[in-house]
């Protein structure tokens, strides 16, 4: 059987599965589905059944990158500034501050186990090390709206969980963007060679000037199924102009929607349409992501494992950290960032960046921890949401307003 | 106008990109790049040509033309070879939403007219163009030198494939206007099973014509067991896949937009892997879904509106970059003069079948308008031939190419034209600007 028709059949057999078994599950139980695509990916991958061999996997590299620039435009889409600013400057304070904490320190972990496990030279190790950092950051948002479903009330904790996995996916894509624009192999047919910032400057600029000029594109229209066209091929361009140019897909196109959502007067119906069709983008992504991955040596599982752990660690002791210097911790609880321990599948897309990207250090390393990461974490990550909120939202029930400053 | 400066700029932009290119990029990323601008530079044309009330169709075969290797070179051949899965894509898509669109209570109803006028009409265009090619061989490159037999049986094979005519066009109008007459209808019942036809008359034709006009390829032709199986087996893998899907819409029926994309895709592989006819057997998928369910299938057409609307954007954009103008003003007079003669033939045809039949009025004076147009089966054809003939094979296809380069300008035109005649769209503006690109069927009639 053709590697096409197999890779359809996956899908179709994956996507019953969820809808069967994954869908009642989640129900009952809060178990989020997206792990087993990924589980399927790596069964039909070269490393075991190969029915996605390595042709196969080539010849849809296209629709990878795409679904890399469809998930960053729905990213993106979240940074509308205008009701960003409406939330007090104190969420932020808490989201960056977890955010940075769990990239540095990861970051730091990884630099230190790559040089003295793996015995890379610091220069070497910097890259794979800053990339798991950005992995790390990034925290599953499926599992708080499962709960917030669940409970069937909003609570701060909630509201504050949402805006810090918002952030999170901020500050994951931007290094990751950064990265691939700062170790830019130069292959480009130019006068003189490009610097490091000026890509920095040219991914920058292809979102932004591209979200500008779709905008004005698309004018006032609110018919979806013409936006669903006019977005495709914005977004389509976009992420091929990143991948021509060996940067971003991801960074450049999450520029671009969060300029576009900015600058339109319809904004609401961009993120109808974009989050309509992102599920069949987000299926293609966690199935590649699996087919993509190739074990990792036994070398390489002393950092998976130390990722895992320094994660953990970040995640729960950045959390705390954040709350207690911006004076939050009675409203947010200790225990609040166990809440953003689930990794979801842009922790994947930012795995496949790194793995895409040009003359990259110990690819499978950062990729295996994302996959072991997204493989240990997702199915139990709305549990961990729930055990976090529930007890915090019986005590708001007593006191209402101890939340009131997280909000 | 504002979306026609972006798109200057976009185009700017994009070619300032691939000047930076040393040669050693992935072709994934270019062709992405192009495929991206292409979606944006099609549907902007398409708006375009609409205020000069011009189907979108046309602006977007226009735009494949302006960004195509004959004018500005945006899309190069090896991008058109690239996107080849989009076209294929698109060709199984508008063949389950055309076999969507058939009710068999209609076409039960409409047997008559719709043979009688098919019949005539292809029996008429049919001859014409045989003795069209016959009497201007001297012109013709494929035919110079050859015997009277040769002659009769090459100009049979081009006339074979000649007469068939493009559902994608005829899809994309209905599409575009909403239009559900009796004209628009019994258009798309006839360039259906003209195709079905088509290939069956083709294929015969191939049989024939290897016994008459020895060739130097080696494949051989398709023999009466290969033609049963395409047209048969197109019917049995069809009918299995309509089946399936109908399942699917009574007992899951959710994430209707993944699950549309992914039975297009899984039905244009299986059909490929079985060797049936794709456009067949995703139109007999469509017509099972359609007719086999209690409420149908308009929930699920819908989503596979929403996935065809840029597919078929790119569709008719790489239709258009295709079109070598250079090809075809080296025989543009022998090309119009087929398109000429089939055209009237068709017009001919449909009177006469329409008379026969006593079909309605409004059928038969505009039915004939909707038949012009050519694509899809009749290019997949012409390469058959190339194989069988690598030589004349090759003169006969720039020839034909040529000739469905101007039927594809002039046939979404004619097709409007007749469907604002007979009425079943209002006036052009007012339809174009409230309809397009969502094409959700109207619930299954009562009938």
């Amino acid at each position: 059987m053709s590697g096409p028709l197999l890779l359809i059949l996956a899908v179709a057999v994956a996507y019953l599965a969820a809808h069967v078994a994954f869908d009642w599950l989640a129900r009952r139980y809060l178990i989020i589905s997206g792990a087993e695509y990924l589980l399927l990916g790596i069964l039909l991958g070269p490393q075991i059944a190969n029915v996605l061999s390595v042709e196969v996997m080539a010849s849809f590299s296209p629709l990878v990158t795409l679904s890399l620039g469809w998930v960053g435009a729905i990213v993106g889409t979240q940074f509308h500034i205008p009701s960003l600013v409406r939330i007090r400057a104190l969420s932020y304070r808490v989201a960056f501050g977890e955010a940075t904490l769990t990239l540095i320190f990861v970051a730091l972990v990884e630099l230190a186990v790559m040089q003295w496990w793996l015995g890379m030279g610091e220069s070497e190790a910097l890259a794979p090390a800053v990339a798991l950092g950005a992995i790390a950051a990034v925290s599953a948002p499926a599992g708080i709206g499962i709960v917030a479903r669940h409970l069937g009330r909003r609570s701060a904790l909630l509201r504050q969980l949402e805006i810090t996995t918002a952030i999170d996916a901020l500050v994951g894509v931007v290094t990751i963007g950064l990265l691939l624009a700062l170790r830019h192999p130069g292959d480009m047919a130019v006068s003189r060679p490009i610097t490091p910032t000026e890509w920095v400057v040219i991914s920058l600029a292809i979102g932004i000037v591209g979200g500008a000029m779709f905008q004005l594109f698309l004018g006032g229209e609110r018919d979806e199924d013409r936006l669903f066209i006019s977005l495709a091929g914005a977004i389509i361009l976009t992420s091929g102009a990143a991948a021509f140019l060996h940067l971003s897909p991801i960074f450049t196109a999450m520029v671009m929607s969060a300029t576009l959502v900015n600058m339109s007067g319809n904004r609401a119906e961009i993120v109808r349409t974009l989050h309509s069709s992102e599920r069949p983008f987000y299926f293609v992504l966690l199935i590649f992501a699996g087919a993509s991955w190739e074990p990792s040596l036994l070398a390489w599982v002393i950092p998976v494992l130390l990722y895992l752990v320094a994660r953990a660690v970040a995640k729960a002791g950045g959390a705390r950290l954040a709350a207690r210097v911006t004076g939050t911790l009675s409203a947010l609880g200790p225990h609040w960032g166990r809440a953003l321990l689930g990794q979801g599948p842009l922790a994947l897309a930012l795995g496949l960046e790194y793995v895409r990207m040009t003359n990259a250090p110990v690819p499978n390393v950062v990729f295996t921890a994302a996959i072991a990461a997204v493989l240990l974490l997702d199915v139990s990550s709305a549990w961990m949401v729930h055990s976090v909120v529930e007890p915090m939202t019986a005590d708001a029930d007593r006191a209402p307003r101890t939340a009131g400053d997280a909000s | 106008m504002r979306r026609a400066i972006i798109l200057l700029l976009l185009w700017g932009g994009m070619e300032l990109l691939l000047s930076l290119d040393k040669g050693d990029h992935t072709t994934s990323s270019e062709t992405l790049l192009i495929f991206g601008f292409l979606i944006l530079a099609a549907y902007t044309v398409g708006e375009i040509v609409t205020l000069v009330q011009l189907p979108k169709v046309t602006g977007y075969l226009a735009a494949g033309i302006l960004f195509g290797p004959s004018a500005l070179g945006v899309v190069s051949l090896h991008s058109i070879a690239e996107l080849a899965p989009v076209s294929r894509l698109a060709v199984a898509l508008i063949a389950f939403l055309a076999g969507a669109e058939l009710r068999w209570t209609e076409l039960r109803d409409r047997a008559k007219p719709l043979l009688s006028m098919l019949g005539a009409e292809l029996v008429l265009s049919f001859a014409a163009i045989i003795a069209l090619l016959v009497a201007a061989r001297a012109y013709v490159p494929f035919l110079t030198g050859l015997p009277m037999p040769e002659t009769l049986v090459l100009s049979a094979l081009f006339a074979s494939v000649a007469i068939v005519h493009s559902p994608a066009v005829v899809m994309a109008l209905l599409t575009e206007t909403r239009a559900r007459g009796p004209v628009a209808r019994m258009t798309l019942g006839m360039v259906l099973v003209a195709d079905i036809v088509v290939v069956l008359l083709f294929s015969g034709l191939l049989a024939v014509t290897r016994t008459a006009v020895p060739s130097t390829a080696t494949a051989g032709g398709p023999s009466l067991g290969m033609v049963a199986w395409e047209i048969g087996g197109s019917l049995l893998v069809g009918t299995a896949l309509g089946g399936a899907i109908a399942l699917y819409m009574r007992f899951v029926k959710r994430e209707l937009l993944l699950f549309a994309i992914v039975v297009t895709f899984f039905g244009s592989e299986i059909a490929r892997l079985a060797h049936v006819e794709v456009l067949l057997t995703l139109l007999v998928a469509g017509f099972v879904v359609e007719n086999g369910t209690r409420q149908g299938a308009a929930e699920l057409l819908h989503a596979m509106e929403r996935s065809a609307a840029p597919v078929f954007v790119v569709f008719f954009a790489l239709a258009g970059a295709a079109i070598i103008i250079r090809d075809v003003l080296l025989i543009w007079p022998i090309a119009l003069a087929i398109v000429v003669v089939r055209a009237l033939a068709i017009g001919a045809g449909c009177q006469v079948g329409a008379r026969l039949s006593r079909a309605g009025d409004m059928e038969r004076r505009y039915v004939s308008m909707g038949l012009v147009a050519q694509a899809g089966v009749a290019i997949g054809l012409v390469a058959v031939i190339s194989e069988a003939y690598p030589e004349r094979g090759a003169q006969m296809a720039t020839l034909f190419l040529a000739v469905i380069a101007i039927n594809q300008l002039l046939g979404p035109v004619l097709s409007r034209i007749a469907l604002k005649k007979s009425g079943e769209i209002e006036t052009g503006t007012k339809v174009q600007l409230s309809s397009e690109p969502s094409l959700a069927p109207e619930p299954p009639s009562a009938t």
